[in-house]
């Protein structure tokens, strides 16, 4: 028993590796001088520095101001997500609708279209309504996928939701609205959890659409890290700080929602996992 | 006439504000009095033309993050000062400026009053009458003084690579050529001089090869692209004595392009690291700077980082020569600008404040604010001959390595060749089927002969629209 579970903490651990062993890199990266991050072979022990972080952080090179275009895009584009996507996953997981199973094909098929492919029509629509280059602009069109995205994962976890609970708050004259404020969201946490974090990624991690459709005023930090890669010369030191601290909030929100993620993760694997 | 009250009004603006700051002593206008005073916009002045004539237009100006257009950005508030023109820099990274121009161009949405274009792309831009031939602009006493602006100084190939059917489309700011960058430590123990000819190159490649050592005899970018493989290929055909055009078609699987293939991929294969097919120019910068590579044949503008205390291990190691001469008895180097062109969907007004735009940045004062006479980022791509070959621009540069100038300013002048890429408005499409050839041949899933054959079948096609 004991070695199996050696076995079982080996495999984990190698796996973790293929994780954190780019990251680990990328932090390690960082804090080496331009000199030291060429060295071969690839230098262990080293003089760590932070100049590369106030490279990143002050000067002409700050990607401060894209970390908060990037907050901005992505907190928004989770919000109004969220907002749209609850009740809609409820009325497609609740309600006998005669259009239910169209819907729910039609949402999952916006997933299929491949996101080169709608840049110029975004970018002309966007052109049109001056919408280019704004947050407004930027948020709208990462609506268009994270929308049928969040609907898609949240009417799964809805229905892993039995319908008895809901029907005893219905008897009891709670509305609709009421029965999924009250019974269902509490119920769905770790799903809505899981659901945030995804959006939030997606956002966070989307380039095409930003560095089309943005510009000086919008400009994610995505973007913003290509300053590093100049014509001229790759500063990968400082490319790697830009990329711990373009990581770091995403982490931070994966931290401070863990515990519902790993709920929500694992809703139906066990019976009755939506009531956990 | 023009030029001479707007010299008039911005005298006495000048003496105004001078005036005022000493009446009143107020802090706040002192400050704004030595803003204007540490912009000087007095040579520019020289020109005979109305620098205020589109004052209060606004215009956006896509580059890409590199230092030699951070420079420019950094000397902006001096044509502000100059045209009261406001300008704002969008930069895009290398990969996406096309796309988004071009995504510009064709909707015809004016965002981009000019852009830093690829001289590949204004075939395409003529075809499609998105931008303004500049012919007219450059004639135009009232926008433009001849004698000030001096465009014949501009590199001749430059000019000629953003010409289309004998009409300018844009004016060269930052350019390059492409040189042999060799270890002369290494050359000079072997007894070794920079190859005049594509065979000596491979020769000094074996001699100074010792991969056991860390020290590859000879490298050139193998990444896939138009910009990259497609970059440097061309060189290496034209040398053959290939001809893009035959009876106006393209061919790429002549015998010319199988031999220079060939040559390119016994050099990559037998003398460069392993993981030079996936290497761009900065990675060969890279390599090169730490002392892995002997030789290798990239842009005379990497010397800035070759040189570079901070990551460079060779300075003071490094020589410079010319492109060798290929069995064609030439020498073919590239012909790199990032020039500006004048967006076809302006109104007439902001098209003549691009135009004042165009021409401040590429003027000779303009190249020497921001290269020799800078004191922040010195560019070395400068767009003047002239400019290239004077006393301060060498004294800037000694220290880059032997004979560095010399082989710089005779590649732009001797060496270049129009007809170094295959220029036609579907370059896009092609180079980058071109691209995936080249690339296919380097890493050994096809033979050369059998990547050209294949490349030019999909080129057919694309021509065939």
């Amino acid at each position: 028993m004991k070695a199996r579970n050696l076995v079982l903490l080996a495999i984990a651990v190698l796996m973790m590796l293929v994780w954190t062993f780019p990251v680990l890199w990328g932090l390690v990266t960082s804090l080496k001088t331009e000199k030291d991050v060429l060295a071969y072979p690839p230098s262990v022990i080293f003089e760590p520095t932070l100049r590369n972080y106030a490279d990143v952080f002050r000067g002409s090179q700050s990607i401060v101001p894209n970390l908060i275009s990037s907050v901005i895009v992505s907190g928004l584009t989770t919000l109004l997500t969220m907002i749209l996507a609850i009740p809609a996953a409820y009325a497609l997981s609740r309600l006998d609708l005669p259009f239910r199973k169209g819907a729910g094909f039609y949402v999952l098929a916006t997933q299929m279209l491949p996101p080169v492919g709608l840049v110029i029509p975004y970018f002309l629509i966007l052109r049109r309504i001056g919408w280019t280059d704004t947050y407004q602009g930027l948020v709208l069109v990462y609506l268009t996928f994270a929308l049928p995205f969040a609907i898609w994962l949240l009417v799964s976890y809805f229905e892993e939701i039995p319908r008895e609970m809901e029907e005893a708050a219905l008897l009891d004259r709670a509305g609709r609205w009421r029965a999924l404020w009250h019974v269902i969201l509490p119920q769905a946490k770790g799903g809505i959890a899981v659901t945030v974090i995804f959006v939030f990624l997606n956002s966070w991690n989307e380039f095409l659409f930003a560095v089309v459709l943005g510009g000086n005023n919008v400009r994610p930090v995505t973007v913003a890290m290509f300053n590093f890669i100049s014509l001229e010369q790759t500063q990968w030191a400082r490319l790697a700080a830009a990329a711990m601290a373009g990581m770091a909030p995403v982490i931070i929100l994966g931290l401070m929602a863990q515990k519902h993620i790993v709920k929500g993760l694992t809703v139906g694997a066990v019976k009755g996992g939506g009531r956990r | 006439m023009s030029g001479k009250i707007s010299d008039e009004v911005l005298k006495s603006r000048r003496k105004v504000l001078a005036g005022g700051v000493a009446m009143l002593g107020a802090p706040w206008v002192a400050r704004f009095a030595n803003a204007q005073a540490a912009v000087d916009i007095g040579p520019y002045q020289a020109a005979k033309v109305n620098w205020r004539q589109a004052e209060g237009e606004k215009l956006t100006v896509a580059v890409i993050p590199a230092g030699y257009f951070d420079a420019l950005i950094n000397e902006a508030p001096t044509f502000q000062a100059l045209t009261g023109v406001e300008v704002r820099f969008e930069k895009v990274p290398p990969g996406q400026i096309r796309q988004k121009a071009i995504l510009d161009l064709s909707s015809k949405t004016g965002t981009y009053a000019t852009h830093a274009a690829d001289p590949m792309y204004y075939d395409l831009y003529a075809s499609n009458k998105w931008c303004d031939p500049i012919d007219g602009m450059l004639g135009d006493a009232r926008l433009t003084d001849a004698a000030w602006f001096r465009n014949d100084d501009i590199i001749p190939a430059w000019r000629g690579a953003n010409t289309v059917a004998g009409k300018p489309y844009g004016v060269p700011f930052d350019g390059e050529t492409t040189v042999q960058i060799y270890r002369k430590d290494l050359y000079a123990a072997k007894g070794l001089k920079p190859a005049e000819t594509l065979d000596d190159l491979v020769k000094n490649s074996a001699a100074i090869h010792d991969p056991n050592n860390r020290v590859w005899g000879g490298a050139m970018r193998g990444f896939a692209g138009a910009g990259q493989n497609m970059y440097i290929y061309p060189s290496i055909f034209r040398a053959f004595g290939g001809d893009w055009f035959k009876s106006g078609q393209l061919v790429l699987n002549s015998p010319e392009g199988v031999a220079a293939l060939e040559w390119y991929v016994n050099l990559l294969t037998k003398y460069s690291p392993p993981a030079v097919r996936n290497w761009n120019w900065p990675d060969l910068a890279d390599a090169f700077s730490q002392g892995t590579l002997g030789l290798y044949v990239d842009s005379n503008t990497s010397a800035s980082v070759l040189n570079n205390p901070e990551k460079s291990k060779v300075i003071g190691k490094i020589g410079y020569a010319r492109w060798p001469r290929g069995p064609s008895g030439k020498r073919v180097t590239s012909i790199w600008n990032w020039g500006f062109p004048v967006n076809a969907a302006l109104s007439e007004k902001a098209k003549r404040a691009t135009w004042l735009f165009i021409t401040w940045a590429t003027s000779a004062e303009t190249q020497a604010r921001t290269s020799f006479r800078s004191k922040g980022i010195k560019r070395l791509g400068i767009n003047r001959l002239p400019q290239l070959r004077s006393q301060e621009f060498a004294a800037m540069v000694k220290d880059y390595g032997d004979n560095y100038l010399q082989a710089t300013t005779e590649s732009m002048a001797n060496d270049a060749d129009v007809q170094w890429r295959p220029r036609m408005p579907q370059w896009p499409a092609v180079g980058e089927t071109m691209a995936t050839a080249i690339q296919a041949a380097l890493v050994g899933q096809k033979k050369p002969k059998e990547a050209l054959d294949e490349a030019q079948g999909r080129v057919a096609q694309i021509l065939k629209g």
